[in-house]
This record gives structure tokens, C-alpha cells and sequence, in this order.
């Protein structure tokens, strides 16, 4: 192996060492940011970030001066406003579909993704994505709006995130969550269960483990009727969404969500993947899927999930088809006896 | 059979027979518009899903009311619920086999019906028996059932307290499969008066053509 010669060898060095200053730079930088600006009372509400959720997003891999280019070590002396990076500028396609869509001059990208906070699609509950709309898009009147046309309007806007309609999304799936209700006060309604609340039920086990008994990562069919039939878990629920797996910005309404069909004619084919999204200490949520099917189970697989024409079981239609056969038992069958021992009512009036 | 007479009762009031024919075009609404509602990929009779059931609705909604009517009417104006729809201790013992031995194997034969209508004692034993349970326990449970699937949100809690909402959807589609199974059977059934329409003609006009042997009207008072 050659050698390397002296000045190579410095040159190498000072490459090395600028690499390595410049990511403790970066790294430094963005915990010095978040030394004043993880701290409302020190930095204002405005200015403040939430560490924990800012942490788990896309962007702080860029860190703080990936989008604020020119903040500089000075802050806040130097008396400069840092600048802001343009979503776009990363964004560009999301971007483009967005401001050609009917919401795309109603609102800017930041009025309803907070850049600090941000996460995917399927991280997000439903009804966050819902209560986000709703800033705007008050949920009463809006439940008012759609009763004008749409059945039992309140229910549909309980278990639809509105981006399943309103957009172009695709690919939708069951996304269940777990509800919990004030156990001295039955008749409370059920909200969202807490990260915290659900870590005190399942104790030192992690949070999964309430439906995931075994710990493997999926939760079978068994799991969720040992779940739904534990009376030690009767103040949760679990309440399903149709949410996207593929969110679009493309917000319109679509003429085939006036029809009725488009979801309850789906069948059973499109109840086959589900899933129970669990609350993560950052405020998204993380998914175990569920077995295939399993929200097709008659009774006690997910009690609580019934999507008319959809979630029809096989089992109950055989039943039924048989109790119908059996109503049809007379007819055919005493019909029949009936026509060939006519001779020996003939003339008796019956 | 020459020496029997022809005689006309007036077997089902008015009121009586406006409520059953309400409730059968309702219960066969119930059961087509319940079949697309259930099965919207194969079944397409009423357009669009939603007139299913908007009609599915408004037809139960119908069935209930005329179901509350009905009941208002024999407790409340006539008197004779109790009389014309439970079984005795006689039909019981002895009546529903005696019925069922004519349905079965005497009516084969050309032996007569034992059972004898009369406005005071409309139903054999065994219609007895059947309408108790349909009357009493699959309608009320449709309708209760039907209900609750109708309002969703309000009644979550209850909901609920029964088990969800699939057991109440459930519970719904197999009540709905044993009314509609009633439905051929109690159609058929009623094929099986002396002549082919004589169960069909009162229900209609209100009068039934009775046969009465004569040994019974000579027989003293």
C-alpha cells in the first residue's frame, strides 16, 4: 500500500475535520434552537415548539436551519427575522395538485400542517384529521349540511375522516381506535383513550399488549373477541374509520360520493384489511394490522363496527337463507302432498 | 258434505283487515328493500341505494306505528287479545296435536278440519301458537331492533348494554329472515280453506262462507 504523502495526509485531516465540525454544527444548532424555543414562556406561544412531537417529523432530520436557512448564530441578537422555507420548495407536486384544488385558495399549507408537528397520513387519527377540518368547518354545521342528503349524516362524520369523500384518496382501509368512557359515569360519552389511561390498564406491558396478548406484532381474530369480551376492558371500545392509506390534496367533491354505493356496495372484499391504530406519546399513532377479514366476525370480533351491505357475514346469510328455505318447506312440501292426494278431497269441500 | 249449509260470519273487522293488509305490503317492502340494503351488489330494485332505504325506513316506520294500532285496538277497543291469541290449557294439551295431525296426515286423507272459525275463535291452535310468537316476540323485536339501528347516536349507550351494533344488526336480518319465512308459509296456509280463496275472500270483504253441519244447529240451545 502506498504511503501517503505529508501534504495528502493534512488535507485529508482538514476534510475530515470540516465534516465532522459541520455535523456537530448542525446537530448543535437545532439543540440550541430548542433550548429557548422548546420553552413557551421564554419564546412566546408563537414561537414555541413541542420537542417531543417536533422530534419524531420528517423535517427535523433536516434540522432547524434546513427551512430556516438564514438563522445565524447570533439569533436572537442580531436583530434579524430568520427566514422560512416555502413548503413548496420540497413540496413542489403536493404543491401543484393542491392549488388547483377547490380548497387550494382557502387555505395555506400551514392552516392546517403544522410543519413542526407534521406526520404521515396513517400516523394521524381520523379524528384528529376531522378536528383539524374542523377549525374551519364547524362540525355542527356541517352535520346540518349533510343531513340534507346524507342518512344518518352524524354517524357517517363519526367514522369517515372528511378526506375519504372530499379528496381523490385511494385505498381505503378499516382504522380502529380505542374509545374510552368515565367508568363512574356510564352514560359519559366515549372519547379517545389516552396513551397514559391505556398504559395504567396494561401496566408494565406496553400498550399493544391490551388486544395483542402475544406480543407478535398482529392482532388475530382471537385477540380482538379475548379483547371485546374482557369485562375488565368494558369502558373501551373500539371504533372503526374507512380511512386512506393514500391521501391526496386534491379536494373536491367527487360525484360518486353522492352515491350511496361507492362504500355500502364495496362488500366484503373491501372490509379485508383492518387495523387498530394505538396512541403514541408524541400524539400519532402506530398500527398493528389485523387479521384478514376480521372485521366480518358476526358477533364479537369488532362488535361495535357495522357498515350496512359491507360487513355482512357469510354465516348469518346462510342462516337467514336457511330460515327462508325453511318458510318455504310448507309450500313445496305439504304443496306437493297436497297435489297428489287431491282424489281424496274431492267433493268434501276442502 | 250435501247436508252441511252455507253461512256467512263476520270474521275480521274493518279495522282488523286495513292493519293486515297495511302490514303485509310493509313487511314485503321491509323484506325487498332489506335485500338491497343487504346485498346492494346483486340486488337493484328500488334505483339507488339510498331510496332503498329511505322506503326501508318509511316502511318500518309504518309496520311500527300499525303494529302499536293493532295492539291498541285488541287490548284497548275489542278486548280479545287475550282470547283469540293465547292458547288455552286445552289447546295445549291436546288442541295443537289434534291440529297438527289434521295439517299433516288427516287433511291427506279428506278428513275435515277439526278447528271450527268463529269471530270469538278465529285461530286454530296452532295459529295460536304461531301468531303468539309472531306477534309477541319477532315483531316487537324487529321493530325494537329496527329502532335502534335508526338512531344510531342517541342510543349508543344502549347499544351498547345489548352487545353493539352488529348484534343488533344481526338480530335484525335473522327476526327479518323468520318474518319473511312466515311470510310463504302463512301465504300457503291460508290456501288451505275449503276452497283455495276461502281464508282470502274475509280478509278482503270481512265475511267468511262458514260450514256448519246441520247436526250442530239441530242440537238444543
Amino acid at each position: 500500500m502506498r504511503q501517503l504523502n505529508k501534504p495528502m495526509y493534512l488535507f485529508l485531516s482538514l476534510v475530515l475535520a470540516l465534516f465532522l465540525g459541520a455535523s456537530a454544527a448542525t446537530a448543535m444548532e437545532s439543540a440550541d434552537c430548542l433550548a429557548c424555543h422548546s420553552d413557551a414562556d421564554m419564546v412566546g406561544d408563537a414561537f414555541a415548539i413541542n420537542e417531543g412531537q417536533f422530534d419524531t417529523t420528517a423535517h427535523a432530520e433536516m434540522g432547524c436551519s434546513g427551512c430556516h436557512e438564514s438563522v445565524t448564530d447570533a439569533h436572537p441578537d442580531d436583530g434579524l427575522t430568520p427566514s422560512k422555507a416555502s413548503c413548496k420548495d420540497c413540496h413542489d407536486d403536493i404543491n401543484k395538485e393542491y392549488t388547483l384544488s377547490v380548497h387550494g385558495s382557502s387555505a395555506a399549507c400551514s392552516d392546517c400542517h403544522n410543519p413542526h408537528q407534521v406526520k404521515s397520513a396513517t400516523e394521524v387519527a381520523g379524528f384528529d384529521m376531522n378536528r383539524q377540518c374542523a377549525t374551519c368547518h364547524d362540525t355542527v354545521e356541517m352535520t346540518k349540511l349533510h343531513d340534507q342528503w346524507l342518512p344518518q349524516a352524524g354517524l357517517h362524520i363519526e367514522a369517515l375522516p372528511c378526506v375519504t369523500c372530499h379528496t381523490g384518496s385511494e385505498n381505503y382501509v378499516i382504522t380502529m381506535y380505542l374509545l374510552q368512557r368515565d367508568a363512574k359515569n356510564r352514560y359519559s360519552g366515549f372519547v379517545p383513550a389516552s396513551r397514559e389511561d391505556l398504559a395504567k390498564l396494561a401496566g408494565e406491558q406496553p400498550i399493544q399488549a391490551l388486544i395483542d396478548s402475544d406480543g407478535n406484532g398482529e392482532i388475530s381474530l382471537s385477540e380482538l373477541r379475548a379483547f371485546n369480551g374482557n369485562p375488565q376492558f368494558k369502558e373501551l371500545r373500539l371504533w372503526g374509520m374507512m380511512t386512506p392509506e393514500k391521501v391526496t390534496h386534491t379536494f373536491q367533491i367527487l360525484d360518486n360520493r353522492w352515491d350511496c354505493t361507492f362504500c355500502h356496495a364495496s362488500g366484503p372484499e373491501a372490509m379485508q384489511t383492518s387495523y387498530v391504530a394505538f396512541p403514541e406519546q408524541d400524539g400519532s399513532y402506530a398500527r398493528l394490522a389485523v387479521e384478514k377479514g376480521a372485521v366480518l366476525d358476526v358477533l364479537n370480533g369488532t362488535p361495535d363496527f357495522y357498515m350496512m351491505g359491507a360487513t355482512r357475514s357469510k354465516w348469518l346469510n346462510i342462516a337467514g337463507l336457511l330460515i327462508i328455505l325453511g318458510g318455504l318447506v310448507m309450500p313445496v312440501g305439504h304443496g306437493t302432498l297436497r297435489f297428489l292426494t287431491r282424489k281424496n278431497r274431492e267433493g268434501k269441500g276442502h | 258434505m250435501s247436508e252441511q249449509s252455507k253461512k256467512m260470519i263476520y270474521l275480521q273487522p274493518t279495522p282488523v283487515r286495513i292493519w293486515h293488509w297495511l302490514n303485509a305490503l310493509g313487511i314485503v317492502t321491509l323484506c325487498v328493500t332489506g335485500a338491497q340494503i343487504r346485498f346492494p351488489e346483486y340486488v337493484n330494485i328500488f334505483g339507488t341505494y339510498k331510496s332503498a332505504i329511505a322506503l326501508h325506513n318509511t316502511a318500518g316506520i309504518v309496520v311500527a306505528i300499525s303494529f302499536v294500532l293493532w295492539i291498541t285496538y285488541y287490548l284497548v277497543f275489542a278486548g280479545t287479545l287475550k282470547q283469540l291469541y293465547v292458547p288455552t290449557k286445552g289447546d295445549i294439551q291436546s288442541g295443537l296435536l289434534r291440529q297438527a295431525i289434521f295439517y299433516f296426515f288427516n287433511y291427506f286423507r279428506g278428513k275435515p278440519n277439526p278447528h271450527h272459525t268463529a269471530p270469538d275463535n278465529k285461530f286454530n291452535p296452532m295459529q295460536k301458537a304461531a301468531y303468539l310468537v309472531i306477534m309477541f316476540v319477532l315483531v316487537p323485536l324487529v321493530i325494537v331492533t329496527g329502532f335502534m339501528l335508526l338512531n344510531i347516536e342517541p342510543l349508543r349507550n344502549t347499544l351498547l348494554m345489548v352487545g353493539g351494533l352488529k348484534m343488533v344488526a344481526g338480530l335484525h336480518f335473522i327476526l327479518a329472515c323468520c318474518l319473511c319465512a312466515f311470510i310463504f308459509t302463512h301465504f300457503y296456509l291460508a290456501t288451505l280453506g275449503h276452497t283455495p280463496f276461502a281464508h282470502f275472500v274475509p280478509m278482503w270483504t270481512g265475511w267468511e262462507e262458514a260450514e256448519e253441519e246441520l247436526e250442530e244447529q239441530k242440537q238444543p240451545h
